[in-house]
């Protein structure tokens, strides 16, 4: 047993480390850096996309054959983990993590040349259809419906919390094509365009003053029937897999790692007010220790799957956890963030993007400024992609035989 | 022993409750989207009410209530989620400027007052140094920064901590004198708050008993504070039981899964337990003493927040929006929970004096 990268694993990592100081350049950094949510705003990220298709490492989790880099799953976590550290901007996760993969494998020929090609290169972006008003946490209960006439499906019905629905000109969705089958079973997985006329994206915006999410509307919306993926009633089995795959291989803890270092540094150069600095303040020092232990021993918990991949191996039932405590150490990090900025941290700016020549001017710093919509940004990180709820009675269920 | 409210108190409640239905979800964005996020209409409401000087003594043009008629006053604004920044510009300054000839124009609404105590890199303490007052001749003069000067975007007078050398006094300034500079922005319970920057700043003299006077202003305040939690996190929890009753998912009431109604329970006697700790603390005879106030506040503020964080979890995604009245509570909760001190620094306090 030994927890030791070999050569290779750090030539490579030497060489994305090479390539990151070279490519991320002050602009790229800050915008990523100054976005409170998960997503990078599209300017920011169609550049940085740009760059990496440029050099062939763009869509990591595709295969070779269909324009992925042909990495091995140590690879993989290695270039995530250096581009978390070095705090690149996230890419078009919808496109190139979500509905790529699923294309490159339950795509017929005609739809991989068509859509794949338009997602590395970015003249597609990316929007996902799943909750619905009325089901959320239940979403095989949901009801928009695609009915097929002639070659094409006509959609009618409501989507909630459509990220980036605004810049997208499509949207993968899932829609019922049964309404008699079992429920699972009644639903497809179905491309459509967004720019038509019955399709409409009405803004949410969430109490951080982050607009990223939407309601989207179709109205007998149109759709091509070559658009749909897999066969009709196939769509949960397809949900399922792109949701795996969401969860599945995770590099979260370098990113959580390299932000309490920030904050611990803030932490050092942050007055008291009243004797020395924050960090000599026993209960803000004993936080941070502790949310570092608890960060370390879940890198470790990523790396014991990663392991796993590496053999060939499918991995334990640890992967159930990792959306369930990353999410959780997402939220205690950004309170730190918030606390340790006292009334500077209290600061909301209104408008958005919080970089550039536009961005609100911040009070202190831009550390102290990104702490309250962030904080507050993240009190999805337990709610989205499957409640904590949710997980623990998927975990107690398949996991423990409960 | 009886905790049941009386009649004046009573009457309090219902008129803060009808003054406040206003303040729905949309009302309160229409508020929020006025310059400066501040409807002076309403505020004058408020004061011919008689809510703005409800500690204030008679003398003063106020009601002289006690504390704890002002806490049911300020759990009942908590409760209805009003905007109006009561506490801050309201009640906290009629009482930091009892006696004065400043104190009228503030009880009456004309004008708005903020209390300008926070400097920058000074966390929350509240002893001044990064405003000094130069004594010169009869008059000082005032210059330095003051932040997070709550609703200083709108506010007609200001409040100010500063030192003179030899200690931290109280001076009150008015908006338009010359060297006064107030540079507005948001915060994260909707209001503008201010950087407020003074350069030679004339003023006649400070505020007489000083230290005395702040010390007994915060502590109110900091109860005050607490109060206001206990209203925002009970709506919230109300608000929260009505939707874990009615949001139906797997077919049936998410409130049917035990996983929900044990964090309701959990909720509940968070909610029970705060409320028990503002009577104790308004009831109990010790509400005088600065520590307590800071022990009270520390614990009402914990609770709160695990209450206002339950509240967005169990509303899912609608709780992360702007459209219901979740967020708002979980902002102000945040608020005020550090106003004065955040919960951590409260209970050392508390911790150090008991």
């Amino acid at each position: 047993m030994d927890m030791q990268f070999s050569a290779e694993d750090m030539a490579f990592q030497a060489e994305v480390r090479v390539f990151l100081d070279d490519k991320l350049i002050p602009r790229l950094r800050e915008g990523a850096a100054s976005t409170p949510s998960v997503f990078t705003e599209p300017d920011i990220t169609r550049e940085w996309q740009a760059i990496l298709k440029e050099k062939g490492w763009l869509a990591t989790s595709w295969p070779q054959e269909d324009g992925g880099p042909g990495w091995t799953p140590m690879q993989k976590y290695l270039f995530e983990r250096e581009c978390a550290i070095a705090g690149a901007p996230s890419l078009p996760v919808l496109g190139l993590k979500l509905v790529g993969p699923v294309i490159c494998k339950f795509g017929t020929p005609e739809q991989k040349a068509h859509f794949l090609p338009r997602i590395l290169s970015g003249e597609d972006y990316w929007c996902q259809g799943y909750s619905e008003p009325g089901s959320g946490s239940d979403l095989a209960s949901l009801k928009t419906s695609a009915k097929r006439v002639g070659d094409r499906y006509i959609i009618n019905g409501s989507k909630i919390w459509t990220t980036h629905a605004h810049h997208a000109n499509w949207i993968f969705a899932l829609v019922r094509t049964d309404a008699d089958a079992r429920k699972q079973d009644g639903i497809s997985f179905l491309l459509i365009p967004m720019d038509q006329p019955g399709i409409s994206v009405t803004p949410i915006v969430t109490m951080a003053n982050d607009h990223e999410v939407n309601a989207t509307f179709f109205d007998s919306a149109e759709s091509d029937a070559a658009n749909l993926i897999g066969d009709e009633g196939q769509g949960w089995a397809i949900a399922k897999y792109l949701l795996e795959n969401e969860r599945g291989g995770s590099c979260s803890a370098p990113g959580l790692l390299a932000a309490i270092a920030r904050f611990e540094a803030a932490a050092r150069a942050q007055p008291s007010g009243t004797n020395g600095a924050m960090i000599h303040d026993p209960v803000i020092a004993q936080r941070i220790a502790r949310l570092k232990l608890e960060t370390q021993a879940f890198e470790t918990t990523e790396l014991r799957i990663l392991a796993e991949l590496v053999k060939g191996r499918a991995p334990g039932p640890q992967t159930s956890l990792v959306k369930l405590i990353a999410a959780n150490l997402r939220q205690s990090v950004d309170q730190l963030q918030v606390d340790l900025f006292a009334y500077d941290g209290l600061q909301l700016p209104v408008t958005r993007p919080l970089y550039g020549n536009e961005a609100p001017e911040a009070i202190a710093s831009r550390e102290a400024q990104l702490a309250m919509p962030t904080y507050l940004n993240g009190r999805a990180w337990t709610i989205f992609g499957g409640s904590d709820e949710v997980q623990k009675s998927i975990i107690a269920k398949q996991v423990l035989g409960l | 022993m009886n905790f049941d409210l009386d009649e004046t108190q009573n009457l309090f409640q219902a008129t803060v409750e009808r003054y406040a239905a206003r303040e729905d979800v949309a009302g309160r964005l229409r508020t929020r989207a006025l310059p400066g996020a501040f409807s002076h209409d309403r505020w004058k409401e408020l004061a011919e009410l008689g809510l703005i000087g409800i500690a204030a003594a008679e003398a003063d043009g106020g009601l002289g209530r006690s504390l704890l008629d002002c806490a049911i006053v300020a759990q009942a604004l908590g409760k209805a989620q009003s905007v109006q920044p009561w506490l801050e510009c309201g009640y906290l300054p009629a009482l930091l400027l009892a006696g004065t000839p400043h104190v009228d124009t503030i009880i009456s609404g004309e004008s708005v007052a903020s209390f300008a105590f926070a400097e920058p890199g000074r966390r929350y303490s509240m002893d001044a140094k990064a405003v000094q007052a130069k004594s010169v001749g009869q008059s000082f003069r005032l210059s330095g920064e003051k932040q997070f000067v709550l609703s200083g975007s709108i506010a007609d007078v200001f409040i100010v901590s500063a030192h003179t050398g030899s200690a931290t006094e109280l001076f009150v300034i008015q908006r338009d004198m010359m060297g006064v500079d107030v540079k507005p922005y948001h915060i994260v319970d909707g209001s503008v708050a201010a950087v407020l920057t003074l350069h030679e700043v004339e003023v006649e003299g400070c505020l007489p008993n000083s230290a005395e006077r702040l010390d007994q202003a915060l502590t109110a305040a900091r109860i005050m504070a607490a109060a206001e939690m206990c209203g925002l996190a009970q709506r919230l929890f109300d608000d929260t039981l009505a939707y874990v009753k009615s949001r139906e998912q797997f077919g049936q009431p998410i409130g049917r899964f035990q996983v929900i109604q044990h964090r309701m329970v959990d909720a509940y006697a968070k909610v029970e337990q705060m409320q028990s700790a503002l009577y104790r603390h308004l009831l109990g005879g010790r509400t005088e003493t600065a520590s307590e106030a800071c022990g009270l506040k520390s614990f009402v503020a914990q609770s709160a927040i695990w209450v206002a964080h339950q509240a967005v979890q169990l509303h899912g995604g609608m709780g992360m929006t702007d459209e219901l009245g979740i967020g708002h509570g979980l902002k102000r909760i945040i608020l005020l929970s550090k106003l004065f001190g955040d919960p951590a620094s409260d209970l050392a306090t508390y911790a150090k004096a008991a």
